[in-house]
């Protein structure tokens, strides 16, 4: 049980430093005014809102994730954890609707077709993704953890 | 049967020890979570990134419908529909109800899209399904759910230390957000507060500075890259103006006592319930001010009023706001509809500074019809009050704008 907690703990640690840095680096790439992309898979919103105010949720999202890891165990120290998760989800489930919202009209001009054809459709969600959405996978690992902490709490009783 | 002081106390044990059960709380992750979300260090994160997701999840839903079909709709179809089969072109029944067109080499010219006919039947329609619609619709769902979360009671814990630095406490929270999708809930809602001077204040400050669900709906379809520089002079304009307010006017400002509940997974019956007649009452209150309004300012640009007094007021408004002389017609017309005018405002050419405060000034200049009414039924001399604020304000905050651009060199 101690080595599987202090592997979460280790595992958030490794994300959370991820996390931290890539809302340091959205905040610079919009302070810097414009857009940065790697590989294909990675682009940083250079805009005030998703640039700006998402890359200080991500960075509030690493900072929930490495003050969370001392004490693992600890209820109030994993709620923490969970936190980080959770505004990770905010920012990346955010993304993904305007995906959705984006990939179903044809934003033609006048009289073309109201939708978009199948191609445009599915390309709207290929990479390259925003930090959040890339994050989003390992995030969810915490839902592990809440199982796994719900299901010790259901074999020991909630209250005395 | 009479009880003593000491009888009464041992029924109270009885009592409790057959139906109380004693014994250590384990906290569990929703309660540690639900502290989390109330204390300032890690609540005002969790604030911002609601915040953030209410306005991102606003934005695309809005934007989905607005520009995704209905500027289509009302644009390629239902305008040059109503421009042909309506007779009377060029004439006042025409102008009011289908478009007022424009004259270019002396010819009678029509519009090209909804936001520039300013006709009842095409503007006002526009407006009221095509931009209101979807953006009160998602907004009452977003507040909805975090009401019945139960993240809203947190919210207003986490604001109350603000909030009481401008007279009011947390749950101010409450009018201040209903006000963002109508301010005639949010004038009504001002009742929870406990004294006259809360009420007055809270009244007087979201009259001014907090635009409805129709202006920010109208301000994200025509200015979106502007947005955020508006909504944060309107927020420091609430509170620098609050706090003058608190220390002006006369009362008490009493704390509040909150039981807050614990976080619940919201019922989609109650959300259903909830959303339906918000949006219900908001079309009943509003819609018919919507097209009244449109109507309204069709007659009064036909009767040459707005003209007339915009030309009058011009140098107020290009000497001490540092707009164009043009906007003096839509603020002018703002007191109708300022989601119309906000429409207006964005067909004149002007800086991006310019345009800023123009629509702060639509924002603060004065309340909508509607909410006049609803103010004025909370009390004549509250809505005087309200109004000579106002007015103070819309000249002092209007020139310190335009003072802070040229400091910048933007105006």
């Amino acid at each position: 049980m101690a080595g599987q907690s202090s592997g979460g703990a280790i595992y958030f640690a490794i994300l959370g430093i991820v996390t931290a840095a890539f809302g340091l680096a959205d905040l610079l790439v919009t302070a810097s005014g414009s857009e940065f992309a790697y590989g294909g898979i990675l682009e940083i919103p250079g805009d005030i809102f998703r640039g700006g105010w998402g890359g200080i949720i991500m960075l509030f999202a690493g900072l929930f994730y490495l003050s969370g890891i001392r004490n693992f165990d600890d209820i109030h120290q994993f709620a923490k954890v969970a936190m980080g998760s959770i505004l990770i989800w905010v920012v990346a489930g955010c993304d993904i609707f305007a995906m959705i919202t984006e990939s179903i009209p044809s934003w033609e001009e006048e009289t073309g077709p109201w939708f978009n054809t199948f191609p445009d459709f599915i390309a709207t969600y290929a990479p390259p993704y925003a930090p959040a959405v890339l994050l989003l996978p390992f995030s969810l690992v915490v839902i592990y953890y809440i199982r796994k902490r719900a299901s010790g709490e259901e074999g020991s009783g909630n209250s005395a | 049967m009479k009880l003593s002081t000491g009888e009464r106390w041992d029924l109270i044990d009885k009592i409790s020890k057959e139906t109380v059960t004693f014994g250590a709380y384990k906290h569990t992750l929703k309660d540690a979570i639900g502290e989390l979300t109330v204390k300032p260090m890690t609540g005002i994160p969790v604030a911002i990134a609601i915040m953030y997701g209410f306005w991102s999840v606003f934005g695309s839903f809005a934007g989905f419908f607005t520009d995704g079909f209905f500027v289509r709709l009302f644009d390629a179809y239902w305008l040059p529909w109503l421009q042909e089969v309506f007779p009377g072109q060029g004439g006042w029944i025409y102008a009011i109800m289908v478009d007022a067109g424009g004259i270019e080499s002396g010819e009678f010219v029509l519009s090209s899209n909804c936001l520039e006919s300013f006709g009842v039947l095409t503007s006002g329609l526009f407006v009221a399904i095509g931009v209101v619609l979807p953006a009160i619709i998602i907004f009452y769902l977003m507040l909805a759910l975090l009401e019945d979360i139960g993240y809203m009671p947190r919210l207003a814990v986490l604001l109350d230390t603000v909030l009481h630095r401008v007279g009011l406490h947390g749950y101010a929270i409450v009018p201040t957000i209903l006000s963002l999708g109508c301010n005639v809930p949010g004038v009504t809602a001002t009742r929870i507060l406990e004294t006259k001077k809360q009420r007055f204040i809270m009244m007087t400050l979201l009259a001014i500075f907090i635009p409805c669900g129709a202006q920010i709906g109208i301000m994200q379809d025509v200015v979106p890259d502007l947005m955020g520089w508006i909504l944060l002079y309107l927020i420091i304009g609430y509170f620098v103006f609050g706090y003058i307010l608190n220390k002006i006017v006369p009362g008490k400002a009493p704390e509040f006592l909150i039981d807050v509940p614990p976080y619940r997974r919201p019922l989609l019956s109650n959300i259903g319930k909830k959303v339906g007649g918000r949006v219900k009452g908001f079309f009943v209150v509003a819609i018919p001010f919507v097209l009244l309004g449109c109507a309204i300012v069709g007659v009064l640009y036909q009767l040459g009023v707005i003209r007339f007094l915009g030309d009058a007021l011009a140098p107020v408004f290009v000497g001490w706001f540092g707009v164009p002389k043009e906007t003096a017609g839509p603020l002018i017309a703002a007191f109708l509809r300022k989601d119309l005018a906000v429409a207006q405002l964005s067909a004149i050419t002007m800086t991006p500074y310019q345009m800023i405060t123009a629509v702060v000034l639509v924002s603060i200049y004065f309340p909508c019809v509607a909410t006049f009414a609803m103010m004025l039924k909370e009390g004549w001399k509250e809505l005087l009050g309200a109004l000579a604020v106002l007015s103070v304000v819309v000249f002092t905050y209007g020139g310190l704008i335009h003072l802070i651009g040229i400091l910048l060199g933007v105006a």
